[in-house]
C-alpha cells in the first residue's frame, strides 16, 4: 500500500454519468451536447448533491470521496467545476483516457468499462488503508452492479486473481489494463469490506434482475431511498435524510407521496428501513421548520407511518449469494465480449497467458 | 403539475368538495380478475411509466405483489400497497364471501377510497362483491336510491365532440327492478358521465322501452317518462327501442339493471358472432377468404370498436366515491384504461356534476324518504 492516509475509515466511491448526473449519451447527438455542456447547465440525478454533501460531513469519518467516472479526460474541469458548485467535495477525480485509447487505435477500450474501471478501482484502494469499509454508487446503464461487486469480492479476498485473470481474460481486456488489475490486486491487503453498492435503476432495470448479486448491491429509484438505507446501516442521521429529501422535493418536484412509496419499496424487497421511517416520521414532526419546509399537511405527513404499517409482515433478508462471475459474464456484459477488432492487438494470447 | 383530488363530507346534508394539489390517487384491487394479481400489478406498473398525474394503491396480498413488481418495469414512486389477506373469487357469492372473508382486497380498497386514502376504486373482480362492498363503505349520494353500473357500447353514429363511437348504457346490472324515480336517478347520473368523461356538453338521453310513445312500457318506465321530461337540465329524446341502441341514437339509455343487462350481454353476442362467421367464412371457401382479406382493414377497425378492453370499464354510479369495474378478464392495458377513465372522472368532479345535477330533481328524489 502507498501513501495511504491511516486515518480514513471509510471511502464514498461515485460513478458520475446516470449516477451522480443525469447524462444523455444514447445517441451521437447526445454524446456531443454532453461534452459541449457547460457546468452550470448539467443536471444532478435528484438528490445526488446533498447526499453525497451529508456523506462527507456527516457519513462515516473521516473518509474519502473517489469519483471514477467513464467521461473523458477533456473533461475534468467543467466536471470539477460542477461538483464544485454543487458545493460536493471531493478527492479524487478519475477519468477515462478516451483521447489517448483512439490515438493508439484501441477503439474498443474506448467503450470497454471493465479494462478501465476495474483496475482503477484497485488502484484507488491500494492507496486506502485495508481495515477501511466501502459504499460504491453506479447505475444499471452499463456494467457497474458487475464491476463493482466483483471489486467487493476481489478486495474482500473472497476472491482471488486466478478469477480475476479469467474474467478478464473472458472479457478480452487489453494485456496492460489486465496486467494493472492484477498487479494493484496483489498490493491490497485483502480485509476490505463493501457495505453497499447503490444502483441507481436510470432506465428502471426491475430490480430482480440484480438479485443474483445479494442484498449487498442495493438496487435505487432515487436517492431518497440510498439515504434510507445508509441510514439504516448507521451512516447517516435523520437530518441527513431529510436535507436529501428537502432538495428532492424543492428542486425536482418530489413530494411526500411519492417518497413515502420509495420508502415501502424498500420494504416490500426486504430491505430493514421499516424502522427507520419512523424514526424519520418522529424526527420531522417534531422540527416545525423543516415541517414547514417539506410543506405537508399533517394527514399527508402521516403517509410515510402508514405505508411501512400497511404491507404487513416484510419479507425476511436474504444472505448474500456465492457469485460466479464468469457465468454471469454473457448477461452482464453482453457487448463486451466481442473478440479484438481486426487489427487491434489482444489481451491474451489463445493459451490464457496474459 | 396541478390535478384535483376529491372527497365528499356531507355537514348538515351539504355537500362540500375539497380540492388540493397533488396527484390522483387511485386504489386498484390487486386481487380482482381472471388474469390476479399478475395483470392488475402490470397495469399498475404500466401507469406508473405513462401517467405521472397518477398514483396508484395495489390493494391486495403485499408479497405477492412485491415479488411480481420486482420483476416488472416500473416507477415505484407512483405505487403504494396496502396489504389484504383475503381475496374474493370471480365465483363466490357476495354476500357471503364478504361476510367471511371481511379482510378481502376489495372491502379493504373500499374502505381506502371511503376515508379519503384513495379518490377511486378499480377493480376487475367479482361484480356483485364490489358493488356490495362500495354499498358498505360508500354512501350514497342525496337523491340516489340504488346505485347503476353503467357501460359503455359501440355504436353506429359517433357521440360528442370528439366523435366518441360509443353510447353509455346505465343500468346494466347493479339494481335489478328499477322504479320511476331510480330511472330519473340514473339519467342525471349518466347524463353527468358523458358530459365529464366525453366532454359532451348536453348529451342526448333517452329511456329505453317497446315504444317511442310516451305511454309506451310498464308502468314504471311511463311515469319515468314524465318524471325525466321534466328534469331541468336535461336533453332528453324520449323513449327508444331496442333497435336505437346499436345506431346510437341516443348518447345516453336508460334502462333497469335487468333489461340492461340483457342488452349488454346480447351486443357482446352478436358481436363475437359476427367474429365467429367471419372465421368460418375464412376456413371454408377461398373465395370469401380473399373477400375478407380485402376487407381486413374494416373489420380491424371493427374489432377495435367492439373490443371492450377499450372502454375502461364501467362505473358504478350514485355513490360519493366512485368505483370503475374492469372487465372479468381483462389484461394490463385494459386495466389501465379503466384506472385512466378513474382518473379522470375524479380530475373532473364527476361526483360533485352528479350531484348537482341530483339537486335539481323533483323534491322525491333529493327527499327520498318522502
Amino acid at each position: 500500500m502507498s501513501s495511504a492516509d491511516q486515518t480514513v475509515r471509510h471511502v464514498y466511491r461515485w460513478d458520475l454519468d446516470k449516477t451522480y448526473l443525469r447524462t444523455e449519451f444514447d445517441s451521437l447527438r447526445d454524446l456531443v451536447r454532453t461534452a459541449f455542456q457547460k457546468a452550470r447547465d448539467k443536471v444532478n440525478v435528484p438528490g445526488t448533491a446533498a447526499l453525497m454533501r451529508e456523506l462527507r460531513a456527516n457519513g462515516v469519518t473521516p473518509n474519502r470521496v473517489c469519483i471514477i467516472s467513464g467521461s473523458p479526460r477533456q473533461m475534468r474541469s467543467v466536471l470539477t467545476e460542477k461538483l464544485q458548485l454543487d458545493g460536493a467535495s471531493f478527492d479524487e477525480l478519475v477519468l477515462k483516457p478516451n483521447l489517448s485509447n483512439a490515438l493508439r487505435g484501441r477503439f474498443k477500450a474506448v467503450r470497454d468499462q471493465l479494462g478501465y474501471k476495474l483496475p482503477a478501482l484497485l488502484e484507488s484502494r491500494s492507496r486506502t488503508p485495508a481495515s477501511a469499509s466501502e459504499t460504491l454508487f453506479g447505475d444499471d446503464a452499463e456494467s457497474d452492479a458487475y464491476i463493482y461487486s466483483l471489486y467487493a469480492d476481489l478486495i474482500s479476498g473472497k476472491l482471488d486473481e486466478t478469477t480475476l485473470f479469467a474474467v478478464l481474460e473472458a472479457c478480452g481486456t487489453y494485456e496492460d489494463q489486465a496486467s494493472a488489475a492484477i498487479e494493484w490486486l496483489r498490493r491490497i491487503e485483502p480485509a476490505g469490506t463493501v457495505g453497499r453498492i447503490f444502483i441507481h435503476l436510470d432506465r428502471l432495470t426491475p430490480p430482480a434482475h440484480f438479485r443474483k448479486y445479494g442484498p449487498r448491491l442495493v438496487p435505487i429509484y432515487n436517492y431518497f431511498q440510498a439515504a434510507l438505507v445508509l441510514m439504516a446501516d448507521g451512516q447517516l442521521g435523520a437530518r441527513s435524510v431529510v436535507r436529501v429529501a428537502r432538495e428532492m422535493i424543492s428542486g425536482y418536484g418530489y413530494n411526500l407521496f411519492s417518497l413515502a412509496n420509495s420508502l415501502q419499496d424498500l420494504l416490500r424487497r426486504g430491505l430493514p428501513v421499516g424502522q427507520v421511517g419512523e424514526a424519520l416520521v418522529q424526527f420531522i414532526s417534531g422540527e416545525a421548520t423543516l415541517g414547514h419546509a417539506l410543506r405537508p399537511a399533517p394527514d399527508i405527513l402521516a403517509a410515510l407511518a402508514r405505508r411501512v404499517a400497511a404491507l404487513g409482515a416484510p419479507p425476511s433478508p436474504q444472505p448474500q449469494p456465492e457469485i460466479d462471475y464468469l457465468a454471469m459474464l454473457d448477461e452482464a456484459m453482453p457487448k463486451k465480449r466481442s473478440p479484438a477488432e481486426p487489427g487491434e492487438e489482444a489481451a491474451f494470447d489463445r493459451e490464457g497467458n496474459g | 403539475m396541478a390535478n384535483s383530488r376529491s372527497t365528499f363530507t356531507a355537514p348538515g346534508g351539504v355537500l362540500r368538495w375539497e380540492r388540493m394539489n397533488g396527484p390522483v390517487q387511485i386504489a386498484l384491487d390487486a386481487m380482482g380478475g381472471d388474469h390476479a394479481p399478475h395483470e392488475p400489478v402490470a397495469a399498475a406498473a404500466l401507469l406508473s411509466l405513462e401517467s405521472p398525474q397518477m398514483q396508484i394503491t395495489l390493494v391486495g396480498d403485499s408479497a405477492r405483489i412485491g415479488e411480481l413488481l420486482e420483476q416488472m418495469r416500473h416507477n415505484p414512486e407512483r405505487i403504494s400497497v396496502v396489504h389484504a389477506s383475503q381475496s374474493i373469487g370471480m365465483a363466490e357469492k357476495p354476500g357471503e364471501a364478504l361476510a367471511a372473508k371481511p379482510d378481502n382486497s376489495l372491502s379493504v380498497g373500499a374502505q381506502l377510497v371511503a376515508r379519503g386514502e384513495a379518490s377511486a376504486l378499480v377493480s376487475a373482480g367479482n361484480t356483485g362483491a364490489a358493488v356490495l362492498a362500495c354499498a358498505k363503505a360508500f354512501k350514497l349520494l342525496p337523491g340516489v336510491r340504488r346505485a347503476a353500473l353503467a357501460a359503455v357500447y359501440p355504436t353506429q353514429r359517433a357521440h360528442g365532440p370528439r366523435s366518441d363511437p360509443f353510447s353509455l348504457l346505465l343500468d346494466v346490472g347493479a339494481t335489478v327492478e328499477a322504479n320511476a324515480e331510480d330511472l330519473l336517478a340514473f339519467a342525471v347520473m349518466g347524463s353527468a358521465y358523458a358530459r365529464v368523461i366525453s366532454s359532451n356538453p348536453a348529451p342526448a338521453v333517452a329511456l329505453l322501452s317497446n315504444g317511442s310513445e310516451a305511454m309506451k312500457g310498464p308502468r314504471e318506465v311511463v311515469r319515468a317518462h314524465q318524471l325525466i321530461s321534466a328534469q331541468p337540465g336535461l336533453h332528453f329524446l324520449g323513449n327508444v327501442e331496442g333497435v336505437d341502441i346499436p345506431k346510437g341514437t341516443a348518447d345516453v339509455v336508460v334502462c333497469d339493471g335487468f333489461t340492461g343487462n340483457v342488452v349488454l350481454k346480447m351486443l357482446e353476442g352478436v358481436g363475437e358472432t359476427v367474429l365467429g362467421l367471419a372465421r368460418y367464412a375464412y376456413k371454408e371457401k377461398l373465395l370469401w377468404r380473399a373477400g375478407l382479406a380485402m376487407l381486413s382493414g374494416g373489420l380491424h377497425r371493427l374489432k377495435e370498436l367492439t373490443d371492450w378492453q377499450q372502454y375502461g370499464g364501467a362505473p358504478v354510479l350514485g355513490f360519493d366515491h366512485l368505483f370503475i369495474k374492469a372487465h372479468g378478464r381483462s389484461k394490463a392495458q385494459a386495466i389501465a384504461n379503466a384506472v385512466k377513465v378513474a382518473g379522470k372522472a375524479v380530475s373532473a368532479g364527476l361526483t360533485q356534476s352528479i350531484a348537482e345535477g341530483l339537486a335539481k330533481a323533483p323534491s322525491q328524489l333529493v327527499h327520498p324518504g318522502r
